[in-house]
């Protein structure tokens, strides 16, 4: 029988939840054999949304590209570490534009089955429904999507595996 | 995250006292300091005045997003004050600014940090729902806005 679960992929975006949504897939992926993605999106669709309403300043947009490229190379570094630690491989993905779009590119290019994401917000307005990012890509990916939630727990699951 | 995350009631000052740019950014870093967001509070005002004194962070319609990163937040971190008579925040439109978002961050949580931004940036988008954050008389009023949205 084919396994259900062989490509999982994690979006991190450096929020704690995210961290711990890494954590869980990683042990996951050992349990399953599966092959294990993460994926740092840079958010410049949003850097260009702050330009536009006068937010942020150009000199500023240029300030935060720079600082999100760093944070990408430092929460993929990371969860390469977390991986490692529990001997699983991991392959780092990173893309640039809007957050739920490529998020759904990355999981059609490397045909993922499991999408791995972050506790949402447990308050739901109609706005969040609409505009949030990881919201938006959990409803339009074509895969599964797990939403990891007890942060005590995943961290028991992982620290059992070093 | 979301902004409903972020704001508790003492985290919300409606209405401002005070009257001035200035003195409208310390008192809303004062309320932050004073719901133990913030571990130095006159660190991060000047961090909010250095960011401002590049440009002016008041936008038109009465809005105004003074934003810095600071390494003495933990982390996202927000403040929403309302002012009944309008400060004069050097805006797009030279409108006075009513309705103030304050939004500190690590500078090493850029992703939330440009999210949470970007989600103010629409909420002023909408004029309806900043009319009613602005005509809000109680912090417990501009919780339920942001619930019920």
């Amino acid at each position: 029988m084919n396994k259900p679960v062989r490509k999982i992929m994690v979006y991190v975006d450096g929020s704690e939840e995210s961290i711990i949504a890494a954590q869980y897939g990683i042990c996951f992926a050992k349990s399953m054999g599966a092959e294990f993605f993460v994926l740092y999106v840079v958010n410049t669709r949003a850097l260009a949304d702050l330009v536009s309403a006068r937010i942020f300043l150009e000199a500023e947009e240029e300030e935060y590209k720079k600082d999100l490229d760093l944070d990408a190379d430092r929460y993929l570094n990371h969860v390469s570490q977390l991986a490692a630690k529990v001997g699983v491989d991991v392959n780092l993905l990173r893309a640039s534009g809007s957050i739920s779009v490529e998020i759904k590119n990355a999981t059609k290019k490397h045909e993922v089955d499991l999408l791995i994401i972050g506790e949402l917000s447990k308050t739901l307005s109609r706005r969040d429904e609409l505009y949030n990012e990881t919201e938006r890509a959990m409803r339009s990916v074509n895969c599964s999507v797990l939403i990891v939630k007890d942060e005590e727990r995943v961290l028991e699951l992982y620290n059992r595996l070093i | 995250m979301a902004i409903v995350d972020l704001i508790a009631t003492n985290v919300i000052r409606v209405p401002l006292k005070s009257n001035t740019k200035t003195e409208v950014i310390r008192e809303l870093i004062e309320v932050l300091d004073k719901a133990g967001k913030i571990e130095d509070a006159e660190s991060v005002f000047k961090a909010v005045i250095a960011r401002e004194n590049m440009g002016s962070t008041g936008l038109e319609k009465g809005i105004a997003v003074p934003h810095a990163k600071t390494e003495k937040v933990k982390k996202l971190t927000l403040a929403i004050g309302i002012s009944s008579v309008g400060i004069d925040f050097d805006s797009l439109d030279g409108e006075p600014s009513k309705l103030f978002f304050l939004l500190l961050a690590q500078p090493s949580q850029s992703g939330p940090h440009i999210e949470a931004l970007a989600e103010i940036a629409r909420i002023t988008r909408s004029q309806s729902f900043c009319r009613l954050l602005i005509n809000a008389k109680a912090p417990e009023e501009v919780i339920d806005l942001f619930r019920d949205e």
